[in-house]
């Protein structure tokens, strides 16, 4: 079992929709997804219309095995189910060290649900000062959204600057330029600098500022399952390809 | 993830009912997918799987197995493949394999089939059951629903609901007879062994017409798929039909008018005629690959030559005898007949017309019987074969005439007679076909003329001979062995009684 975490320290850079599309685009390829909304603000759950269980706030949640299976959700595709878990950072850090750790109950229940699916996607809360390197220990896998603005450009160094204080692996790390506007010339010139001053970090495919993207919470479903031949879906679906192979390499 | 259930029938307007009202506040909604494929439910001519509660459907692409006993399995189907050999492996193939492999799988219906699925959605869009559907909308209008109700995880209480509601609309759970009810029932009811009842004090006259309008049907049934040519079975089937009525026509003695008789067989006879270069061609042509296993690999060369030339004339025959059977002449003279037997007018009654069956039956076995006693107290290894040919042809009439008249005897030392019979029987049949195969493939060796392939051809033939010739030798002895079997005291006794009152002579 892979798991796979989209992250930004940063709010507003399309984190969720990524997800969303991400967990559905390695569903229809073939993989058996679990998509953890983790982020009470993003909120994948919502654009897969699963209503967010009330049980599922308090701590003692990771530790109850039953509670923990029993609130995942079938989506309405295929190989593709959710955990609309609403919870605090706090929890989720617990989440993660049970998930990757010891002899904690929660490693025993995931076994039973480990046999269930082959990747476990994770929405993470943006918040890199709270948010415990477990997250990146757990992780195979972080997928990064960066807005090709001066401002992410310092938010996505203090990542790596995190990275690297924590003895973390920077290969884990895989960026993509999400939101970008081909008629800004600031964008283009931040991507080139930014794909030049970090080599292999960033991903080919970039996400456009598109229309579907937004329409996404009218629609509650994912881009690539509404429009997959728009430019969005076309974008999301070639980021996929590059995650998977990235992954599997 | 989704979890699969049982495979639910329901005939397809209870689908409006089941989509028209919300299921515990969830809504149902349709969808068929744009598009439709053909369909068809195929089984032999003897409905070898409808009697075994067993349902082949071809749909689209995939060939599903429905069994009452083992659920559903199902492979990709094998385009233009009608006999189970020709089946892609798989575990439909495994399933059938039960099946004669002389019996084409026929479509005995078809259609078209669409598929679409069944949601049942809450207030937030969000989907919480569903259920794939299949439509098979029958040639003849008849149309069905097949649903699968699928499971979204956390969801079980939407899944039980749909399940209900299915159920409560008329759903069932499919089995094989729910499909076979879209079939009109005139295009079932093929029966190569039909059971026909002779009553112990039913004329003599009665019981032999009614043998006769019994197996006249069988034989007509068959003439579309022999000219259809679409398997050796039918012919075969037909055969058999004809030869016994012609069994009846000579085995009951004196029945009807002699003369008449005599008329009747030259009838039958004639018919049966026309079919023998066809069904022996077939009977070569199925045992090729016995044949071939005879004889070492090098002598297949001129074997696989000779039955490509039997092929050849095959498929001369095949058109040779369709072309009979569609025939004004053919048509007028099986008709003339069935009408003759169906109404009986002009049936003339012999001397035993009016006895009772019971009676006339005990005679002609005993007779027969003895008459067999005879021939095989000769038995030895020099017995020339004309003799041990002439005790085939008693023991088939015997066989014969203990099944016509299955019915006035007690079933059990009936079973316990036949049994042994039946073992004879297939000894002396295996030894008259090896002697038959050495003369015929003789004759064809001798008829090759200037064909290129001449001496190979002739000297495999020539190896094939000898082996057949020792196979018949060996056979000779298994006889013996099975006449003793079928002669012992017990079976003496059982057949005293049950023919010839317990009476020694």
């Amino acid at each position: 079992m892979q798991i796979i975490a989209c992250y930004s320290n940063k709010g507003g850079v399309g984190k969720t929709a990524t997800a969303v599309n991400l967990a559905y685009a390695f569903a229809a390829s073939g993989r058996r997804v679990l998509l953890c909304d983790l982020d009470p603000q993003g909120a994948s759950g919502f654009y897969f219309r699963v209503k967010p269980s009330k049980k599922l706030t308090d701590a003692r949640f990771f530790e109850d095995v039953e509670r923990f299976t029993k609130a995942i959700r079938g989506s309405d595709y295929d190989n593709l189910d959710i955990l609309p878990a609403n919870m605090s950072f706090r929890e989720f850090d617990v989440f993660l060290s049970r998930m990757k750790n010891g002899q904690s109950r929660l490693k025993k229940a995931l076994k039973a649900v480990k046999s269930d699916y082959d990747l476990v996607l994770l929405d993470c809360p943006p918040n890199i000062s709270m948010l415990s390197e477990n997250v990146f220990h757990a992780a195979d896998a972080v997928v990064v959204p960066v807005i090709p603005t001066t401002l992410s450009q310092r938010t996505f160094e203090q990542l790596l600057e995190f990275f690297g204080n924590s003895d973390l692996p920077e290969d884990k790390i895989h960026a993509f330029f999400s939101m970008v506007q081909g008629i800004k010339s600031l964008h283009g010139e931040i991507i080139a600098t930014m794909t030049d001053a970090h080599p292999r970090r960033f991903t080919q495919a970039t996400i456009p500022f598109a229309s579907e993207i937004e329409r996404m919470g009218l629609a509650r479903a994912p881009v690539l399952a509404t429009a997959p031949n728009s430019r969005a879906g076309k974008a999301y679906q070639a980021l996929f390809e590059e995650i998977a192979g990235r992954a599997n390499g | 993830m989704t979890a699969r259930g049982e495979t639910f029938y329901m005939p397809a307007a209870c689908l409006t009912k089941l989509a028209e009202r919300n299921v515990q506040n969830l809504t149902p909604v349709l969808d068929w997918t744009e598009g439709n494929r053909p369909f068809a439910i195929r089984d032999s001519f003897d409905q070898r799987l409808r009697t075994t509660r067993r349902l082949l459907l071809e749909d689209g692409s995939l060939m599903e197995l429905l069994s009452t006993a083992d659920g559903m399995c199902s492979q990709p189907a094998t385009p233009g493949a009608s006999f189970v050999a020709e089946f892609a492996e798989g575990p439909v193939k495994a399933a059938l394999a039960d099946l004669s492999p002389l019996r084409a799988l026929l479509s005995i219906t078809s259609g078209i089939a669409r598929s679409g699925r069944l949601a049942l959605v809450d207030d937030e869009g969000k989907t919480r059951a569903r259920a794939q559907l299949r439509e098979l909308e029958s040639s003849s209008g008849n149309a069905v629903i097949l649903l699968t109700p699928q499971g979204l995880r956390g969801y079980d209480t939407a899944l039980h609901d749909l399940v209900a509601r299915i159920r409560d609309c008329g759903g069932t759970p499919l089995a094989a007879g729910n499909l076979y009810r879209m079939i009109e029932p005139a295009s079932t009811g093929y029966v190569a062994k039909p059971r026909i009842e002779v009553g112990r004090e039913e004329t003599a006259l009665d019981a032999a017409s009614d043998l006769i309008t019994g197996y006249l049907p069988v034989a007509r049934a068959n003439e579309q798929g022999i000219i259809a040519d679409l398997d050796t079975e039918f012919l075969h089937d037909y055969r058999i039909a004809l030869r016994k009525i012609r069994s009846v026509l000579s085995l009951f003695k004196d029945v009807y008018d002699p003369e008449q008789t005599a008329e009747l067989k030259a009838r039958f006879s004639a018919l049966m005629a026309q079919t023998g270069p066809l069904r022996d061609l077939d009977v070569y042509l199925l045992g090729q690959q016995s044949f071939r296993d005879l004889v070492p690999e090098r002598m297949h060369s001129g074997l696989d030559r000779m039955f490509a030339l039997l092929r050849h004339r095959r498929t001369v025959e095949q058109a040779t005898l369709a072309a009979h059977l569609r025939s004004k002449g053919y048509q007028k003279d099986i008709k003339a007949l069935a009408r003759m037997f169906a109404r009986r007018r002009k049936l003339l009654p012999g001397p035993n017309a009016s006895r009772a069956s019971y009676d006339l039956a005990c005679e002609l076995i005993w007779k027969r019987y003895r008459r067999i006693r005879r021939i095989a107290a000769e038995l030895n290894a020099r017995t020339p074969d004309e003799e041990v040919h002439e005790l085939r042809i008693e023991c088939k009439k015997l066989r014969y005439l203990m099944e016509f008249f299955g019915s006035v005897f007690p079933q059990d030392d009936f079973a316990n007679i036949l049994k042994p019979l039946k073992k004879l029987q297939d000894s002396l049949g295996l030894f008259n076909d090896y002697a038959v195969q050495q003369t015929k493939l003789q004759v064809f060796a001798d008829d090759l003329g200037d064909d290129p392939h001449k001496l190979e051809i002739a000297q495999n033939i020539g190896a094939l001979v000898i082996v057949l010739h020792q196979k018949q030798v060996a056979e000779r002895e298994k006889i013996i062995a099975a006449f003793a079997r079928f002669n012992s005291n017990k079976m003496q006794r059982t057949i005293r009684e049950l023919f010839h009152d317990g009476k020694e002579a």
